[in-house]
């Protein structure tokens, strides 16, 4: 038999995701998951996202919108060359970290529980397999983000075929932005699947976590508000709001926070995933 | 270099101590058995070795390496005692899967699944689920996916607990056939088996390594092992205790006695019991050299 050597780093970790995306679109547990979210987004861009071109843009909307959020904080948003984009950007930068939470939970849950890490574990590092798999649900994510696009992308070319090509502007813009922000959700429930036995467990304990620093910080900001301040970053989430009103190179800036939080929190899972007890 | 090599190993978890101060080396070759009653510290002894868990102290070294260290990635495989494969995915796909993480290219992994598969006999059940199979087909498959790419070291948690006689003595087979190029640590509560299999005996007891004995061992020819079909217990060994080359003469369970003589020329002492069963009209059901595991583990001498 020829001898072999053990896939190094990077290709181990693509060889993993790779498996993970297999997973879910070549098996029945993964197709159902599949389909019920191709069902939520149908509706959303059945009703708000196909209206949007009619809506957005009334006098009405902009006014009851204005006076939810405030002027500064929605102005952007009326900006935007398609109006479906817009709707699809909102929606997308509030829905797809829910998303992220259920679809991310069972990275590491079942396959602890069940003991198969330690077939894992005798072929591949830790870390491989720590970062294979989060590279795997962002792939997933990411399928799931373009498919939404896409059938965005139907629509507006069904309403108007001239606004798609700034329609494929806007897409890029929310899909690279849109994965940005599903990095560090993805990365808390890589942490918290690694330590839960259930991928339940582990979205009760994202829900309970997120709950959590979010009363934790109110309190704060009444009694401490420089120290909430600073708090309020660590969420992952935190700068969704700001997010609304950005397009175009404007959201980069805010990109930073979850960058530095999905790093933070991926050298937390990396030291947490070499010491657990398989 | 060792194949194996503990100093001083413990391990506790909270306040129980699971390994106490176990020191041992082993070297590549026969296979090693692993025994002691339940909770005596196997698994976790295992799991060490695999590098599942960490010592709370001591040291470890598998072929130089601290166990789940990158170098011994492919290297070291195991059965693990309750680990399961995914129920979601077809046995073929998963081992294909490992095969590729040790390095084998997507045909190759195939070709090493299907290799594999077969020496357990279960080649037909590749595309199958792990749900889809029995307790002991299911153990096999965890089996085969141990020597994917043939490691230097394999260690196999009881592994033909569950099994049928004729699926354990494959298994035991497969073991023998496979040693001249892979080292196996086998933990079993079946001594028989061990027996047939290991050479060297390493025996834990409350955590502790109690004994490390060679099955081989030098003092075999001074003793014999007498199972008898049919005899006057009290007259046997009444008999033999007079016997001027018998130095003793025990029975630890019904029918079975182990005798310690000085080692005579010709086979002296098997031809005179033969006549003294002969003479009584005794039936005799095996006569061995040497002890048996069991009474070498278990016999105060």
């Amino acid at each position: 038999m020829d001898i072999v050597s053990p896939k190094g780093s990077i290709s181990g970790v693509m060889l993993l995701a790779q498996f993970e995306l297999k997973k879910i679109l070549f098996s029945t547990r993964g197709l159902i998951a599949v389909i019920a979210f191709a069902l939520v987004w149908l509706l959303i861009l059945w009703y708000p996202v196909k209206e949007a071109s009619v809506y957005l843009f009334s006098t009405e909307f902009k006014q009851f919108i204005t006076a939810l959020f405030g002027e500064d904080s929605v102005s952007e948003l009326f900006t935007w060359q398609v109006p479906e984009m817009a709707i699809v950007w909102v929606a997308a930068l509030y829905l797809f970290p829910l998303f992220s939470i259920l679809v991310s939970a069972d990275q590491f849950a079942s396959d602890r529980a069940r003991g198969t890490f330690r077939f894992l574990t005798l072929r591949t590092s830790r870390n491989t397999l720590f970062f294979g798999r989060f590279t795997g649900y962002l792939l997933i994510q990411a399928l799931l983000l373009l498919l939404t696009l896409f059938a965005t992308l139907l629509l507006v070319a069904y309403r108007d075929i001239s606004a798609i090509l700034p329609a494929l502007g806007s897409s890029l813009f929310v899909f690279v932005n849109i994965m940005i922000v599903l990095l560090p959700y993805t990365a808390l429930m890589a942490i918290l699947s690694l330590y839960a036995n259930s991928a339940r467990q582990a979205t009760i304990y994202a829900v309970l976590l997120l709950a959590g620093i979010s009363i934790i910080n109110n309190i704060l900001d009444y009694y401490l508000p420089d120290l909430s301040s600073l708090l309020q970053w660590v969420a992952p989430g935190a700068q969704l709001s700001m997010m609304i009103n950005t397009h175009g190179v404007s959201s980069l800036p805010i990109a930073a926070i979850p960058l530095v939080q999905a790093a933070v929190l991926l050298i937390l899972g990396k030291t947490y995933m070499a010491r657990i007890a398989l | 270099m060792s194949l194996i090599s503990c100093h001083n190993v413990g391990k506790s978890y909270g306040h129980k101590r699971a390994l106490d101060q176990v020191s041992f080396e082993l070297e590549a070759g026969q296979a090693v058995a692993l025994v002691g009653p339940n909770g005596a510290g196997k698994t976790t002894l295992f799991s060490l070795l695999c590098g599942y868990i960490c010592p709370s102290q001591g040291e470890i070294h598998i072929l130089g390496h601290h166990p789940g260290s990158k170098a011994l990635l492919g290297k070291v495989a195991a059965l693990p005692q309750d680990a399961r494969l995914d129920p979601n995915l077809t046995i073929e796909s998963q081992l294909v899967l490992f095969a590729q993480l040790q390095g084998f290219n997507k045909q190759a992994a195939l070709v090493e699944c299907e290799r594999v598969l077969n020496l357990v006999d279960l080649n037909e059940i590749a595309k199958h689920k792990p749900l889809a199979l029995s307790h002991g087909m299911s153990k096999r498959v965890s089996i085969a996916q141990a020597l994917i790419g043939s490691p230097q070291l394999v260690l196999l948690d009881e592994p033909t607990a569950g099994l049928d006689p004729a699926n354990a003595k494959a298994i035991r087979e497969l073991v023998r056939n496979q040693s001249h190029q892979t080292t196996f640590v086998i933990s079993s509560h079946n001594l028989d088996e061990l027996e047939k299999l290991c050479d060297k005996v390493l025996y834990l007891d409350k955590g502790i390594l109690n004994q490390s004995i060679s099955i081989k061992d030098n003092q075999a020819a001074h003793y014999l092992t007498l199972t008898m079909q049919e005899c006057d217990t009290e007259a046997l060994m009444t008999q033999l205790s007079h016997w001027p080359q018998v130095n003793s003469i025990k029975s630890n369970q019904h029918n079975e006695f182990v005798i310690r003589y000085n080692l005579m020329q010709d086979f002296e002492l098997e031809n005179q019991l033969f006549k003294l069963f002969s003479s009584q009209g005794w039936t005799y059901r095996t006569l061995q050299r040497g002890r048996t595991l069991e009474d070498k583990l278990f016999s105060n001498e």
